[in-house]
């Protein structure tokens, strides 16, 4: 594990609804804070908007940001083969713009899309499983809050997946 | 041809052995026919490889955590 306390992260994010909502459904929103800057694009502040507004609201300062979707050719291309939806394709256009940013999305087919097109993804589990890294929450509270995840999330997560992931923290994330 | 509007007909080309052992299946009852061999075999591997990479994703999200430098 990290020291405690690293400082503010140098990173940013480009977020997708899917970690908003979901950690706006377990109440960690503010673990968004530990980044840089959490862009936010428009299409996909509507559709937090539309299905948990309190994810907008929080403390975390979300920076919304004005995108039009790519009309590159390959990016089309694979927006319709991976049946994108708008936010997913707005987030990953933002991400045009600063490749050295990492894309927050719990949608395969986005972060499948990432990898295509050379960005860097992560999901709520990464979001989670950093903040004990960073010293922002214990090795316990996580775990309590990934057993809790099939009850408070609409966060779909494989049971054996989950153990998985929890077999590995509780049995030293530092070691591996 | 197709004849399911939500169809398509794909053409290719298959060992003549890997289609005898196909055959075979059918032959003992285990499917009705060599197209419903394949479309079975084609949905299994689209579960699988769903799963395979549900799998890779979370693994890079537990590196990413636990073991990131960012």
């Amino acid at each position: 594990m990290g020291s405690p306390w690293d400082g503010l992260s140098q990173l940013d994010v480009v977020c997708d609804a899917g970690p908003l909502i979901h950690l706006a459904e377990i109440e960690l929103l503010e673990l968004l804070s530990d980044f840089k800057t959490v862009f936010v694009p428009v299409q996909v502040w509507e559709e937090a908007e539309r299905h948990r507004p309190e994810a907008l609201s929080s403390a975390v300062r979300l920076q919304k940001v004005f995108i039009e979707i790519s009309f590159d050719s390959r990016f089309q291309t694979l927006a319709r083969t991976l049946l994108l939806d708008v936010g997913e394709q707005a987030a990953l256009s933002l991400m045009a713009n600063q490749p050295a940013s990492v894309l927050l999305t719990d949608d395969a087919a986005a972060r499948l899309a990432a990898k295509a097109l050379g960005y860097r993804s992560h999901g709520t589990i990464g979001i989670l499983l950093r903040s004990i890294r960073r010293g922002l929450r214990s090795q316990a509270e996580i775990s309590s809050v990934l057993r809790s995840l099939p009850f408070r999330s609409t966060l779909h997560i494989r049971q054996s997946f989950l153990e998985a992931i929890l077999r590995e923290l509780e049995s030293g994330p530092g070691e591996g | 041809m197709a004849t399911n509007p939500e169809s398509t007909t794909l053409q290719t080309e298959v060992p003549v052995r890997l289609l005898a052992e196909l055959q075979s299946l059918v032959d003992a009852g285990w499917f009705h026919s060599v197209d419903e061999l394949i479309l079975d075999a084609l949905r299994r591997f689209l579960d699988s490889h769903r799963e395979d990479l549900m799998r890779g994703l979370i693994r890079e999200d537990v590196e990413w955590g636990l073991r990131g430098t960012d």
